[in-house]
């Protein structure tokens, strides 16, 4: 699991790549909070590179989305793939935290 | 206190053939407190290291009889003496004596002529290791003790029997991953032939998942009346849940049916849709239904009820994600596909029959690939 973020003009973009699962949600919960420890309101996930997540993996994204919102914040999920996708909206997330298609809309969402 | 308390109780046996190295050697080391015992020969050693079990050995190699090498071996041989550290002493001063005593599972190695502050800080050092190690098995052996209790106490929670309804004939398996888990099933026997099936996944695993389990099941039994409403019994328990489960959640489904009417309603809030086979025509399709979010996470404004009407020999497969996430050893998942796919070849008629097929087709691809998390699955036959 590869985790990186970078800021641009105000929101805060953090990219999943590989397997958010029972061996990753542990490290990958401790830096996102770290990258959100910085303080933003405004954040996109881009799941383009996200291969597979857990029920765990929903709750890091939760426990994210939660945090956010507390800051009077905006979240949005972006670029997921066709697996992903189905387990989110299987999981009824989709009522609860918006989802792009590409990580241009999201942006442009959160503009 | 404490350290002065374990040196106390601590023990070191010291062998060897030369009753002038013994004695060197124990006045080197009385000063640390430890209780001292002496071996003149490898069978004498082996005798008081079985009762005694001493906390670490120093062992001379050349002995007449048994030698040092083969008094080592037989200690790392047997259950009960194979974790005493053994600190070789020895005037064999080659690389490869040293390598052979290391290799047949010696901790350390000193040579002789040896200085005394040499020995007893080598000692001190496995004398500390072999405390942890004791310490922190120990305490593993306690955590699984009561992960065990847990997972016994959690499994007291399901119930005991199968309901006993006209018309509908049941099949469970649960499994939990490690001890104890989040999944939890059960049933409602209500009033003129309706049963209540609820099924549920507390995220996680281990103690915290089954602690929110439980803390389903203890709401779900104190539903105040029949709980024949899928929406209300939702609402009601994600409501309870929000106050107590953050930052976690609980997927869950609940489903009512009614034998007369052959009647099947359902609410899912994110729990895997359950499997249909129809009768009919043979196909499994999949009961999807517009999605409600897992229960402990907000409060619900509308909980969308779909139901269904069931024909005698329709079935449903219930089941908890643990099941589809059945990761192979290439890594590969078991997915939904293949369970639609084994749940339309299942075979008419027993459900337990029907659930052995899937249980089997899931192991088989599993290929002694361990599970990650708990499962259930739940076979509903209307006949």
């Amino acid at each position: 699991m590869e985790i990186t973020h970078k800021e641009e003009s105000g929101i805060l973009l953090i990219a999943l790549k590989g397997r958010l699962d029972g061996s990753t949600v542990q490290s990958a919960e401790r830096s996102i909070n770290e990258i959100l420890g910085r303080g933003s309101d405004r954040l996109l996930f881009d799941f383009s590179e996200l291969e597979y997540l857990s029920s765990g993996g929903l709750r890091v994204i939760l426990s994210a989305a939660k945090e956010i919102k507390r800051r009077a914040g905006r979240i949005v999920l972006c670029a997921m793939q066709n697996y992903v996708k189905e387990i989110f909206e299987v999981s009824g997330f989709t009522a609860i935290i918006p989802i792009k298609d590409t990580v241009e809309s999201g942006i442009a969402e959160l503009q | 206190m404490m350290s002065d308390d374990h040196t106390q109780k601590e023990s070191i046996l010291l062998v060897d053939d030369n009753p002038i190295n013994l004695q060197v050697l124990f006045q080197t080391l009385e000063g640390m407190g430890c209780r001292m015992l002496v071996a003149k020969d490898g069978q004498t050693a082996l005798t008081i290291a079985d009762k005694k079990l001493p906390d670490l050995i120093l062992l001379d190699i050349m002995m007449p009889g048994m030698d040092g090498y083969e008094v080592c071996r037989r200690l790392k041989s047997r259950p009960l003496t194979q974790n005493i550290p053994v600190i070789f002493l020895s005037a064999l001063s080659e690389t490869e004596d040293k390598v052979k005593g290391l290799n047949i599972g010696a901790v350390d190695y000193i040579t002789k002529p040896f200085q005394p502050e040499e020995v007893i800080a080598r000692v001190n050092t496995h004398l500390t290791i072999h405390r942890l190690k004791s310490e922190v098995q120990t305490q593993k052996d306690q955590l699984e003790q009561e992960l065990k209790t847990v997972s016994d106490l959690q499994c007291d929670l399901l119930p005991e029997k199968l309901p006993d309804i006209d018309g509908l004939e049941l099949a469970v398996y649960y499994e939990t991953s490690r001890y104890a888990g989040g999944d939890y099933y059960d049933f409602s026997e209500m009033p003129d032939n309706r049963l209540g099936i609820l099924m549920a996944d507390a995220e996680g695993h281990s103690a915290p998942a089954a602690v929110r389990m439980a803390m389903t099941r203890a709401l779900f039994s104190a539903y105040p009346s029949a709980p024949s409403d899928p929406a209300d019994v939702l609402t009601y328990l994600n409501r309870h849940l929000c106050k107590v489960v953050e930052p976690s959640f609980i997927t869950a489904l609940y489903m009512v049916y009614d034998a007369h009417q052959q009647l099947m309603q359902m609410a899912n809030a994110g729990h895997p849709p359950p499997l249909i086979y129809h009768v009919s025509d043979g196909a499994v399709t999949t009961w999807s239904m517009r999605g409600l979010f897992p229960m402990g996470i907000d409060l619900y404004d509308h909980v969308p009820v779909s139901e269904k009407k069931l024909e005698k020999g329709d079935r449903l497969l219930l089941y908890t994600d643990g099941v589809t996430e059945r990761f192979n050893p290439a890594g590969e998942m078991y997915g939904e596909q293949r369970l639609i796919k084994q749940f339309a070849a299942g075979p008419a008629g027993n459900t337990k029959d029907i659930l052995d097929g899937i249980i089997y087709d899931v192991e088989k691809f599993a290929d002694g690939q361990s599970a990650d998390d708990d499962q259930v699955l739940l076979v509903v036959v209307v006949e």
